[in-house]
Parts: structure tokens; C-alpha cells; sequence
């Protein structure tokens, strides 16, 4: 028997996996066993229990909260019983959707809910092979609002307009209020009709270290060198000041070596959302336009009649022009320069937390998901209070900017319904992306989350009462100026095809291998081999991409708006604002708006 | 101790802590917060913490990625050595029409990039219902481990003497007594190289495994990409997600060590 020591080994080795493997299911399953068994007359209780124990604050009062619970209960009558699966990325908002408001919804309507988290790139590669093999992989994705362009035109994604006044008018709510969602215009196509619906939101903003900006030694030494006060950037100009001012000149604070600057560059995709985002914007290089620029958006990307037309300069767009090519080499120059060493080798993952170890004076493009981590006690940029020693602001803008014009990055993660999926499973995962968006609960996520996405709960005492623990957040969003950080909008006819160009180019920069001027303009030109491709395929209709004939670049900078000619002096003046002279100004324009 | 064994110790003492040091890195930093981790640099966690294991064992979407991973981990191994061994037993034995050619067509599968076979895999399991199940992510890794199985084992088989199958005969036992109980007991080791190795492949492969899963069947690989996020990496989690990934492997390895090591040492590996 010894010769069967082998034989035994692996039976003994695979019988102990199976009997880990059976435990664990065992586990699961008498978990779902010993769940409570729901009885229709139970579903009431449990919107009592869930509303006293969960879902406060609210904007809602708790009668206004069961009547709206009550409604998803009778909605969902038909589905109770089923299951079915949701996908997100991982984000706070998501987790407490996944972990809390899915076993809520589960307990109210009895529709059992899988709310998925995976990272945002296999979101949207399932999202892709969904839409292109047609097989039901997801009930519902929240997907970046960045894809409106691309959803408006290739007819896979369900319009919501048609959908509420359709097929799905029985199962969407009386009580879901869509104009309180304040990212409503970034998911709605060209056509006017909305795609998708908000589901949480953020923006990129200007980040700094409010303590040393108001210490009065290094305010009257910045001014003393720069002739200008110590502020808030206004423009390119001043950030670069500033830059270098804590970089070559002060060096360190406390013992501690301190940047002016932080930012990332490593060959990765997320370097391309680093310039997708709104970079090319902020320096100036596309059309004035809220959300987007017209006819040329923060791309570089024109668009006539909806039509994509080209996004090199010869073709009237500006991916190439000499905005565009500034916006890329003041990031190069900046990260080599202001920086830490470190930083050209991070992504965005690895950058983001850089800020909160306390050595940075200033971001140019800070994204307000890093809020919470940076508001933890015991941070070096945390108080002993408890209140943040930082602040966040509007973005600087660069020379070719002008008023009018998208200045910055803010996105919306939105439900999104395929028209693959069949439609009692599409039915049920619209009550629940209805749910988790309700006012009943929204506050609480916000909260949670710090993903702001509804205008009531912005407004609400809660957020008032959190407000100096967050640096502005809640400033910002009550704020008129807020309309003009956006999403990418439908001049990009379709996002994954395009985005993916970007990095590699940038990279390309940042490395040295070419020059600023020569990775636009590749870029530029596969950009347009892209949307050529797209023409020839001819399948996105009225609002495809149809190319405009290559001319001379001198006619398009002769043309109004964009391409901009190259500017004779590319850094203008510096220019600050205080901190509290603009948060002021904020306050009174939202008083003036609520009047 | 000459000086050249003194040099040949440091060497693989050198070797060794090089081959360690990935694992103790993995490990200090399951052992840390993220703001510890991205703020200092330690070899030794000042501050260690089991949070970040706490969140794997109890949440259901971490341990449940792992028994998903496990299933057709298994699955794949069991279906490819049951497969493989009476293949193996054939090509070492007989001679037959094509019997060469076929075998180089069961190897020219290995050397296809799995990326070859995702559209196909997925289209064919979404229409007779297995996508997103871990039998679905088992059949296809069979692709590969099949051909590597066979290759392994016949390799191993040819160097038995075909004698033994002439005695068994004459002793008077069936084909089957003489397959279970004497042949399969002499290539022990070759069966422990077999499933260390399609354990292995089905256990590290990531394309097919996420291609073909959705949200039932979602391996552990797919479930440590939650912890890259808008709000940066979670660094500790996907460290101790990372040590509880080696540990499968080490447990099998465990189970065929002394087999493996016979393996590496007489077979075609």
C-alpha cells in the first residue's frame, strides 16, 4: 500500500480543499438559510427598521421616507424572488450600496441584489463585451459619464427618457425627482434625452496646504521675491510661482523637505485621464461651452452638428495646437522641476495619497475621491480637532483660457441599462439603481461616500454641520461655479476606442523620446485614423463621425475660437486670490441664486 | 571550510534571501496600514495589524472569490490527470495511425496565447449556459493542461518497461487491477509533477478566468482588482490577499513535495 502514498496524498489534499470548499458553501448557505424569511406583511417593518436604524439624516421626513419605501415594495411585487447582478467600481459610495443598501433593498422588496465591485477598467471591458456580444453578463453598470458620447450614438445603452415614459414607466418612481440630480447634463446625449442616471460624483480641484499659505513669514517672503501676494493660483502663472517658490526656495518646513508641486507620470492608462480629463482645457485649448466646448471640446476634438469632423488642427481641431501642446509640456516641465523624485514613476493610484503624508504645498489637479483618506485623524495634515490643514479650491487656469470655458474635471458614475439584458432583470435593476439614488437614502450615502449628487441633500443642515471637516467640499458643490468642471462630453464618439491613445503618447513626452509638438501630433493623427475608421463603418448615424478635408493650418487659426494661434508670452502675470476672499464670494453668489 | 565553499554559501545564502524577500515584503505590508505603508519605509511593521486579514476572512465577497478560484482550480486538475493518464498510457504504448501527429496537434494547443481562444470560449459557454460558472473557466484551462499533462505523463510512462504490462498479463490480473494498483503506484511522481503543474497554471491564469466569469463564479484574481480605486490603492488588503493566494500553492506542493522532487529529476519537466 505503500507504493499508493501518492495516490493517497492527492486524494487526502483534494478531499481536504473539498471539505474547506464545502464548509465554506455550507457556511454560505446556511447563512442565506437562517436570513429572515420575508413575508409580504414583513416588508413594511423592515422599511420602519431600516429607516430609524440607517437612513438618517434625511432630506426627507420619516413619513415622506416609508411612503417613498412603500412605493419601491408594490413596484417590486412582480420581481420579488428574483436575483440579479450589478457592477461597480470601488469606490466608499459603492461599498456601502454593496454591503448596506443591497441587503436593504433585498429586506423591502425582495429582490435580491449582487452589487458587484471590480476595478473601473474590467467595469468597463465587461461593459464592452456586453455591448458588443449582446449576452446578458450585467443587470446594470455604473459607468463613468465620460461614455455619453459613446452611448448616445451606438444604441446599446437604453435611453432612460424612453424607458420611464415606456416599458419601464411601471417601475420608475413618482418620488425620484430627476432635476435634483445635479450631474443630469453630463448623462444626457445630444439628442436630449438622458442615458443614464447619477449615481455619485466627483471633481478635480485645485489642493493646498491652507497652514503654510497663511503663515506670515512665507506669505511675505513669496511676496517679497514675486512681488504678489501668497493665494489661491488664479492662473498658470502664479501655480508656477508657488511651485517653485516651496521647491528651490523654502525647501523645508519643520525639518521636513517640502514640493511645491505633485502630480504622476508613468506609462500607464492612468496618465491618460490625467489629460482627458480637463488638462487641455484648463490651458485653454478647446472652445468656450458649458458642459463641453463647442465646436471644439477639451480634446481637441471638433464637432459640427453633433458630427465629429477631425481633431487636427489641419481639420479645425486643436489636439495639436498650440494649446494643447503647452498644456503638455507646462505638465512635463512641472513634474521634473517641482515634484518629488518619486513622482514620475507613480500612477494615479499610487500619487493620489502623496498630499496627505504632509510634504506637498499644492496640486493642480487633486481629485476630491482622496477626501476622505485625507480628513483621518492623526494625519500630518489633520488637526488635532479634527479639521483639515487644507483646503480646496477652483483650478488655475492657463493663458489660452477664457471666460466661459470648461475649467476643470468633475464626473458622474451613473446607472447605465443595456438593451441586451432582458426586461423583467432590466426592470428590477432599475428599482434598485432608483433605490439607492432615492432621496430616502441619498444623504446617508453622501455622507458616507462624500460623493455628492443630489442638489437637496447638498443644501441639507447635514452637510452645513460637516462642512469644515471637509475642506471646502460642500463650498464648492453649493457653489454657481461648480458648472464648470464636466465630464467628457459628445464630441468623443466613442471613449474606450480614443482614450486609449492618450497615455502612450504622453508617455512618450514625459520620457523625452520625442518632443511635446511631435506626441500631439501623433496623437492628433490617430485621433483622426480612428474617426475615419469610425466614418467608414458607418454605423453611428446622424451623428457619426464624418472628417473635414485637411487645410492649411494658418486658414483654422485665422477662424474664430479654436485652434488658438500660439500665444507671444505664454506666462502672463501671476495672479492670487485669498482663500476666504473667494469662499465669500462663493456663498454670496449661492445666496444671490437661492433668492 | 575552504574559501570556495565559504563563496558558494554566501551565494545561496544570497540566492535565498533574494527569493524571500518578495514574500516578507508581501507579508509586512499585510501586516500595515496603507497610511504606514505608503508613508514610511520599515522592515519590521511598528505598528502591525491583522485588519487587513480580518477584512478577508470576513468578507464574503473576499473568501467566496477564494472558493470560487478552488473550485475550478480543482475541477481543472481532476478532469486533466483523469484525462491525461489513460492518453498518456496509449501514446506510450501503442503505436497507431497518426499517433505522432496527433500528439504534436495535442501540443501545438499549449503553445496558442490563451487570448487566442477567449471570443470563441465565450461565445460557445454563453450559449449553452456555463459562462459564469467555475465549470466554464475548468473545460477551458483543459485546453492547456490537458496537452501539458499528456506530454508529462507519456514522457514519464515510455521510461517504464513494457515488461511490467507483459507480467501483470501472465499473473493473470485484468487491465484494470494492473493499471490501478501497479502502474499508476510506479509513476507516483509523474501524476505529483502532473498536478502540481495544472494546479498551478489554472490557479495564477487571469484572462480566461475573468473573461468567462461574471459575478457567480468570480475568481480571487478579479476580486483583488477592487482594491484599485478612484481613491487610490489599498495596498495592506491586497498584500494579504496576496499571502493567502501563495498559500494554496505551498499547500500543494506540501502534499507531493517528495514526488515532485523524483519528478523534476526523471521527467520531461
Amino acid at each position: 500500500m505503500g507504493d499508493c502514498a501518492l495516490v493517497n496524498s492527492i486524494v487526502r489534499g483534494i478531499t481536504g480543499v473539498f471539505i474547506v470548499v464545502g464548509l465554506v458553501a455550507c457556511g454560505q448557505t446556511s447563512d442565506e438559510a437562517s436570513a429572515p424569511s420575508i413575508s409580504a406583511q414583513a416588508y413594511a417593518a423592515n422599511a420602519e427598521r431600516w429607516v430609524d436604524s440607517e437612513f438618517q439624516p434625511s432630506t426627507l421626513t420619516r413619513d415622506e421616507q416609508l411612503a417613498e419605501l412603500a412605493w419601491f415594495n408594490t413596484a417590486a411585487e412582480p420581481f420579488r424572488g428574483m436575483s440579479i447582478n450589478v457592477v461597480s467600481e470601488t469606490l466608499t459610495t459603492h461599498q456601502y450600496e454593496s454591503e448596506t443598501l443591497a441587503q436593504a433593498f433585498y429586506e423591502i422588496t425582495g429582490i435580491r441584489v449582487n452589487h458587484d465591485l471590480i476595478q473601473e477598467g474590467d467595469v468597463i471591458e465587461k461593459l464592452q463585451t456586453q455591448m458588443q456580444s449582446g449576452e446578458n453578463i450585467f443587470d446594470a453598470y455604473v459607468n463613468d459619464s465620460d461614455l455619453i458620447g459613446t452611448h448616445s450614438r451606438y444604441g446599446y445603452v437604453v435611453a432612460l427618457s424612453d424607458f420611464m415614459s415606456g416599458e419601464g414607466a411601471d417601475v420608475t418612481s413618482p418620488t425620484l425627482d430627476l432635476d435634483d440630480f445635479i450631474g443630469l447634463s453630463f448623462t444626457t446625449g445630444p439628442d436630449g434625452k438622458v442615458y443614464q442616471l447619477p449615481d455619485q460624483q466627483f471633481a478635480n480641484l485645485y489642493w493646498f496646504r491652507h497652514d503654510w499659505f497663511s503663515d506670515p513669514e512665507l506669505k511675505e517672503q513669496f511676496a517679497a521675491r514675486y512681488g504678489y501676494p501668497l493665494g489661491v493660483p488664479v492662473n498658470w502663472s502664479a501655480y508656477e510661482d508657488i511651485a517653485e517658490f516651496f521647491s528651490v526656495h523654502v525647501k523645508e518646513i519643520d525639518g521636513q523637505r517640502v514640493y511645491g508641486h505633485m502630480d504622476y507620470g508613468k506609462k500607464d492608462p492612468s496618465l491618460g485621464w490625467r489629460f482627458t480629463d480637463a488638462w487641455l482645457s484648463m490651458a485653454g485649448a478647446g472652445d468656450q461651452g458649458i458642459p463641453n466646448g463647442l465646436p471644439v471640446d477639451e480634446w481637441g476634438i471638433r464637432a459640427e452638428q453633433c458630427r465629429p469632423v477631425g481633431s487636427s488642427v489641419s481639420r479645425g481641431g486643436a489636439t495639436n495646437a498650440p494649446a494643447a501642446v503647452y498644456a503638455l509640456q507646462k505638465y512635463i516641465d512641472w513634474l521634473k522641476a517641482y515634484a518629488p523624485e518619486q513622482a514620475p514613476g507613480m500612477t494615479f493610484s499610487e500619487a493620489g495619497p502623496v498630499p496627505a503624508q504632509g510634504q506637498i504645498a499644492q496640486q493642480i489637479f487633486w481629485y476630491t475621491t482622496f477626501t476622505a483618506d485625507m480628513i483621518k485623524p492623526d494625519l500630518p495634515v489633520v488637526n488635532a480637532d479634527g479639521t483639515p490643514k487644507w483646503r480646496m479650491a477652483p483650478s488655475p487656469h492657463g493663458p489660452y483660457w477664457e471666460e466661459g470655458m470648461k475649467l476643470g474635471y468633475q464626473d458622474t458614475g451613473a446607472w447605465t441599462l443595456l438593451s441586451s439584458t432582458p426586461l423583467d432583470r432590466r426592470k428590477a435593476a432599475w428599482l434598485y439603481a432608483q433605490f439607492v439614488t432615492s432621496k430616502t437614502v441619498s444623504l446617508k450615502k453622501t455622507l458616507v461616500g462624500l460623493t455628492p449628487f443630489r442638489d437637496s441633500d447638498i443644501r441639507s443642515q447635514a452637510m452645513t454641520d460637516m462642512a469644515p471637516k471637509l475642506g471646502g467640499l460642500v463650498e464648492f458643490y453649493r457653489s454657481p461655479a461648480r458648472t464648470a468642471w464636466t465630464p467628457t462630453g459628445t464630441n468623443v464618439p466613442d471613449y474606450p476606442k480614443l482614450a486609449q491613445l492618450w497615455w502612450a503618447n504622453v508617455a512618450n513626452a514625459v520620457s523625452g523620446q520625442v518632443s511635446a509638438q511631435a506626441a500631439m501630433d501623433s496623437l492628433a493623427q490617430q485621433q483622426d485614423r480612428v474617426l475615419e475608421r469610425l466614418q467608414q463603418h458607418g454605423t453611428l448615424g446622424e451623428c457619426g463621425p464624418r472628417l473635414n478635408e485637411e487645410r492649411d493650418a494658418e486658414y483654422w487659426f485665422s477662424q474664430p475660437g479654436a485652434p488658438k494661434p500660439a500665444l507671444d508670452n505664454e506666462k502672463p502675470q501671476g495672479e492670487t486670490v485669498d482663500y476666504e476672499t473667494l469662499l465669500s464670494s462663493w456663498t454670496a453668489q449661492d445666496a444671490e441664486m437661492a433668492q | 571550510m575552504n574559501r570556495s565553499s565559504r563563496v558558494s554559501r554566501w551565494v545561496l545564502l544570497g540566492y535565498c534571501v533574494y527569493l524571500v524577500l518578495p514574500l516578507y515584503w508581501l507579508l509586512t505590508m499585510a501586516l500595515r496600514s496603507n497610511a504606514d505603508i505608503a508613508g514610511t519605509f520599515e522592515l519590521l511593521p511598528s505598528n502591525p495589524t491583522f485588519a487587513n486579514f480580518a477584512e478577508i476572512l470576513t468578507n464574503p465577497v473576499w473568501y467566496q472569490g477564494f472558493v470560487n478560484s478552488l473550485s475550478y482550480v480543482v475541477l481543472n486538475t481532476l478532469i486533466s490527470v483523469s484525462v491525461a493518464l489513460p492518453a498518456a498510457y496509449v501514446f506510450s504504448r501503442y503505436r497507431f495511425l497518426g499517433d505522432r501527429q496527433l500528439f504534436f496537434w495535442l501540443l501545438t494547443n499549449r503553445m496558442a496565447p490563451p487570448a487566442v481562444f477567449l471570443l470563441p470560449f465565450f461565445q460557445l459557454y454563453s450559449s449553452i449556459g456555463l459562462f459564469d460558472t467555475p465549470l466554464a473557466v475548468a473545460l477551458a484551462h483543459c485546453l492547456f493542461t490537458v496537452p501539458l499533462s499528456v506530454w508529462i505523463l507519456e514522457g514519464f510512462m515510455s521510461g517504464v518497461p513494457t515488461e511490467i504490462d507483459d507480467m501483470a498479463r501472465i499473473d493473470g490480473h485484468s487491465f484494470w487491477f494492473f493499471f490501478t494498483r501497479i502502474f499508476l503506484p510506479i509513476n507516483r511522481s509523474a501524476i505529483g509533477v502532473t498536478v502540481f503543474f495544472c494546479f498551478m497554471f489554472s490557479w495564477v491564469e487571469l484572462l480566461l478566468a475573468r473573461t468567462l466569469t461574471g459575478s457567480e463564479a468570480k475568481p480571487i484574481v478579479v476580486v483583488m482588482t477592487r482594491t484599485v480605486s478612484a481613491s487610490g490603492m489599498d495596498w495592506g488588503v491586497l498584500a494579504a490577499a496576496g499571502v493567502f493566494t501563495v498559500l494554496p500553492g505551498i499547500l500543494v506542493v506540501w502534499f507531493v513535495r517528495q514526488h515532485l522532487v523524483k519528478g523534476f529529476a526523471l521527467g520531461r519537466v
